[in-house]
């Protein structure tokens, strides 16, 4: 094996994970919240460990081909860790986790990240498919970690038939790829480093294979028309896990997605770009839709997220510089505001089981301006951003994958037309104003209708680590928004050049 | 720090300060306000004797990077078309806050949006670089939307809503429209300056393209014939001082817009697009006053008009001669002191009667006769009658459309007419004419509101008697303007 010191931050984590697992044993239930401290730490060590290594020329290949590091795998790593590490300090003052599994729970966190990364590094299918195996094994057990709630039960249930089910389209793929082209490598071994310039078979059981791969990477992703587990897995799930589910495994499925469908595909002289627009144009039409008939904020936010993951699929769709350093960017802010505005929620939610008027359900913001102006305010930002106006974060991201179409467009030659590109930035901009619709639904009840009268609608209460976790999204939202240059200057170094 | 960038910050280090003090401390959140917004105010006026009014070129013109990675600037600066604007910015936004002392609930809020809301407006109007023209342009929606929805009328939140689906709906396209500009000029780059110049390599289905995308944008916040539905209803929920600004300068946002960006940038677009403005501009001018004549509501009367006097200034931006763009600003400047008047004046008897409708008053002249005054005074000058201020703007839009489009602008004049009935007519039934006994308690103009209208009266007459210190910021950049296409 070569280079397998370039795995060393997946590796630690890895057997950080495994001593997690039995620290149950050993670590009283009391005690538990030291698990979580330790997982957090954890992952920002291997943060620190990858961000100083971020300046890697070109790429490197290791384990034969099988994975690469390359400064935009780095990236996603670094994405993948942030969120690992707010979606911590979100647990650390979630009430309904049982402290007696802490170590599982943080265990399994931290394998779903491990197995994000190894996605984003992958270079060869098979490592692909068992990244994507570790992430949703242990995001179906997270997702049903709360065993005494039902619809946790049910979510993960759904989510655990629609994984599988998935992954064994996927797998049908990778077989006919390597009936193709009789390798599982997305890189030639020879040129180590180059993406394979062409293919050995072009014929429909290798346009076939892509295909079913794609339908795989769109249910992880949750792709419109493969989205539908997506509400009730979400709703069910405990928020912590909710929000990490939201945005980890979607940017690190897109991440790969990109590296797929950006380089490999047009090496390859397929033509997917119109299918791919397609179901980015649907990805945002359905998600942002039926978002607006949401009541609990929970699936409000889950269907957002499939529409927000079309967003993303405009970057990879337009397949040039811009459309790649739009889908770093955006994915990057994305984890910024979407776990934002769950910690909010979770602040809402999770007053209910202290015994205060808490719930998920819309109605439970009523007043929350009144209650906390200032939670209020940080969740109209990132609802605003999410939103895509300026001057947040969410607006630089959407200006890069609008500027992306429309330079496809503008440059197209054979393959897709320009006017697949404009339709689809028309279509993105028109669903940015639906989604203001609903965004705003959040804000009106915060801010216009009153607290429900009778209580004494009491301050809320919400600990520092969530005020950290919002700490933390905020200043990317701001300052990302503001000043995006480093952001952007660090994404233009990230992406490999295209052919 | 250079000067426009003090005017465009200082209400923003304004409302963060109120959103540092604790939400007890109203008087203080008021006095920060006032402070900071009348600092800015204060600024602007003297760069008025700084402004230099024989050239057309842009002045205090600041530029940074900002993104360079793309070619974003940080890039300010303003000439004879923005300055007048700005002047009307930091004025009427600090006339608002002074309407504003007597908001009751919720203090500390409403004054961080408003000012939040004062930094996008000065910002579209001092941006010449189109992503951050368009960051300006949309700051301006959500302090609108929290404004109008909460301390607006009964129908508030739909009325809130409305507004910022519509004008966001018009911004989304143009900043695709920007981003066309942008690939399609080379080297690539948003400076509006340099755009302004590039339009002769671009072909004219491009152009009318783009023009589409933008107009879309502006013609929503004029608000154009068709896009002007949500306005009356704005209008009509908003608070008090946000009518105000909504009309006085929010409004002009859009003729800003198609006067700097689309005229000059997209010439042969607009070229094309002139026959469909001078049509839009005349349903704007007749249809607003029909639907303000039918009104009964003094606040939707005064609404309905603002589509009325927005449609002089489309006709005077379609005549395409000095004159008629001289109009167009000098109305934009005169329809945002008069109507700014006009809505506070509404807002004073509504907050007494607690009714706008203007049957139900009567004789109201011996009553309270300096809100009598007044009120004639602010209706008789936006009707256009000679000696104050409105007159000189529609004079002009009218004169330099005139020689272009003979018979729309004979057309249009039926709208002057109307406007002058539907004033007078609400004058007759609210001041005139025998006394309504219920009213017998009603008080007249207490300082506070004095305070905010007498500015705007003064103003209104001495533009009316004596135009020329506007028109003379305005003359060499729109001479230098209406140049541009022959």
């Amino acid at each position: 094996m070569q280079n397998l010191g370039l795995l060393a931050p997946e590796i630690a984590l890895s057997l950080l994970g495994l001593g997690l697992m039995l620290a149950d044993l050993l670590v009283p239930a009391k005690a538990s919240k030291l698990l979580y401290h330790f997982a957090w730490v954890a992952a920002a060590v291997a943060l620190v460990l990858i961000a100083r290594g971020l300046s890697v020329p070109g790429g490197l290949p290791a384990g034969g081909g099988l994975w690469v590091v390359d400064a935009m795998s780095q990236f996603f790593k670094l994405a993948v860790l942030l969120s690992v590490i707010m979606t911590v300090m979100l647990c650390l003052e979630y009430g309904q986790l049982p402290p007696a599994q802490a170590g599982t729970f943080c265990a399994l966190l931290i394998f779903s990240a491990v197995g994000m990364m190894l996605l984003v590094s992958a270079t060869d299918l098979l490592l692909v498919f068992v990244a994507l195996e570790l992430i949703s094994v242990s995001s179906f057990v997270l997702a049903g970690f709360e065993r005494s709630n039902r619809k946790s039960n049910e979510g993960a249930i759904k989510y655990f038939l629609f994984g599988a089910f998935s992954s064994a389209i996927m797998v049908y793929g990778i077989s006919l790829y390597y009936g193709a082209t009789g390798t599982t490598r997305l890189v030639d071994p020879a040129s180590a480093g180059l993406w394979l310039p062409a293919l050995q078979s072009q014929g429909p059981v290798f346009s076939l294979a892509m295909l079913l791969i794609l339908l795989g990477f769109g249910f992880k992703a949750a792709m419109a028309p493969m989205h539908f587990w997506v509400p009730d897995a979400y709703e069910g799930a405990p928020l912590p896990v909710t929000a990490f589910l939201s945005v980890a495994p979607k940017i690190a499925t897109l991440g790969a997605l990109a590296r797929v469908y950006m380089i490999l595909v047009p090496a390859a002289g397929l033509e997917f770009t119109t299918l791919l627009a397609l179901l980015a144009m649907l990805t945002m039409t359905v998600g942002n839709t039926v978002a607006i008939f949401q009541d609990n904020v929970k699936r409000l936010l889950a269907y957002s997220s499939v529409a927000q993951a079309g967003y993303i699929l405009i970057g990879i769709v337009s397949a040039n510089a811009l459309g790649l350093e739009g889908v770093l960017i955006y994915s990057l802010v994305y984890v910024a505001m979407n776990l934002g505005a769950f910690a909010v929620v979770q602040a809402v939610g999770d007053d209910g089981s202290r015994g205060g008027l808490g719930s998920y359900e819309l109605a439970a913001f009523d007043g929350l301006a009144q209650r906390s102006l200032s939670l209020a305010l940080l969740m109209t930002l990132f609802l605003l951003s999410l939103a895509g106006l300026p001057p947040l974060a969410g607006f630089i991201g959407k200006f890069y994958l609008f500027a992306a179409a429309l330079d496809a467009g503008r440059s197209a030659s054979g393959g897709a037309s320009p006017a697949v590109f404009y339709s689809l930035a028309v279509v993105a901009v028109l669903n940015s104003v639906v989604s203001v619709y609903y965004y705003m639904k959040i804000a009106y009840h915060m801010f216009f209708v009153p607290a429900p009268s009778g209580t004494q609608a009491p301050a809320l209460h919400a600990g520092p680590y969530l005020y950290a976790c919002l700490a933390v999204a905020a200043a990317g939202v701001l300052y990302f928004g503001i000043y995006p240059d480093p952001l952007i200057a660090n994404v233009k170094l990230s992406v490999p050049q295209l052919p | 720090m250079n000067i426009l960038s003090l005017i465009t910050f200082l209400p923003l280090a304004g409302a963060l300060l109120v959103l540092a003090l604790p939400k007890e401390k109203e008087r203080a959140v008021q006095i920060v306000s006032l402070l900071f917004s009348g600092l800015a105010l204060v600024l602007s006026a003297a760069l008025f004797f700084y402004f230099d009014r024989q050239t057309s070129d842009m002045q205090f013109v600041e530029r940074l990077p900002w993104i360079p990675s793309v070619g974003v600037q940080y890039f300010l600066g303003v000439d004879g078309l923005s300055f007048p604007l700005l002047l009307l910015t930091t004025l009427m936004t600090f006339v608002s806050l002074i309407a504003s002392l007597n908001i009751k609930n919720r203090i500390k809020e409403y004054f961080f949006w408003f000012l939040i809301l004062e930094v996008g407006m000065l910002g579209v109007f001092a941006a010449l670089d189109l992503v951050l023209f368009y960051v300006f342009w949309e700051i301006t929606l959500v302090p609108m939307y929290f404004l109008i929805g909460i301390w607006g009328g009964p129908k508030k939140e739909y009325a809130a809503i409305k507004f910022f689906l519509y004008t966001l709906t018009g911004s989304v396209f143009m900043l695709l429209g920007i981003l066309a500009v942008y690939f399609k000029s080379s080297p690539h780059t948003f400076d509006l300056l340099v755009l302004l110049q590039a339009h002769p390599t671009w072909d004219r289905t491009f152009q009318i393209i783009v023009f589409l995308a933008f107009y879309l944008g502006f013609a929503v916040k004029v608000p154009a014939f068709p896009f002007h539905t949500w306005l009356p209803l704005a209008h009509v929920e908003a608070p008090t001082a946000v009518s105000v600004v909504l009309a006085a300068v929010l409004l002009k946002m859009g003729v800003y817009g198609i006067m700097r960006v689309s005229y000059g940038m997209l010439p042969l677009g607009f070229q094309w697009f002139l026959p469909f403005l001078v049509v839009i501009a005349v349903i704007g001018i007749v249809y607003g006053s029909l639907c303000a004549m039918a009104q009964s509501d003094m606040k939707k009367m005064v609404a309905y008009s603002s589509i009325n006097h927005m449609g002089y200034c489309l006709l005077g931006i379609a005549g395409l001669s000095v004159t008629g763009f001289a109009g167009s600003v000098l109305e934009m400047v005169n329809h945002g002191i008069i109507t700014g008047a006009l809505f506070l004046l509404v807002g004073v008897i509504y907050d007494r009667a607690h009714t706008r409708d203007i049957t139900a008053f009567g004789g109201l002249a011996a009553k309270v006769p300096v809100y009598a005054g007044i009120m004639s005074l602010a209706c008789f000058a936006s009707l256009g009658l000679p000696g104050l201020s409105g007159f000189w703007g529609e004079l002009l839009c009218f004169v330099g459309a005139f020689p272009r489009w003979k018979i729309y602008t004979a057309v249009s004049v039926i709208g002057l007419l109307v406007t002058t009935a539907f004033f007078l007519r609400m004058l007759e039934k609210v001041f005139l004419g025998p006394f309504n006994e219920k009213w017998k308690d009603l008080t007249d103009l207490d300082a506070r509101e004095l305070c905010a209208l007498l500015p705007l009266v003064a103003l209104t007459i001495y533009l009316g008697i004596y135009p020329k210190p506007a028109l003379d910021l305005i003359n060499a950049t729109v001479g230098h303007m209406a140049g541009l296409i022959k």
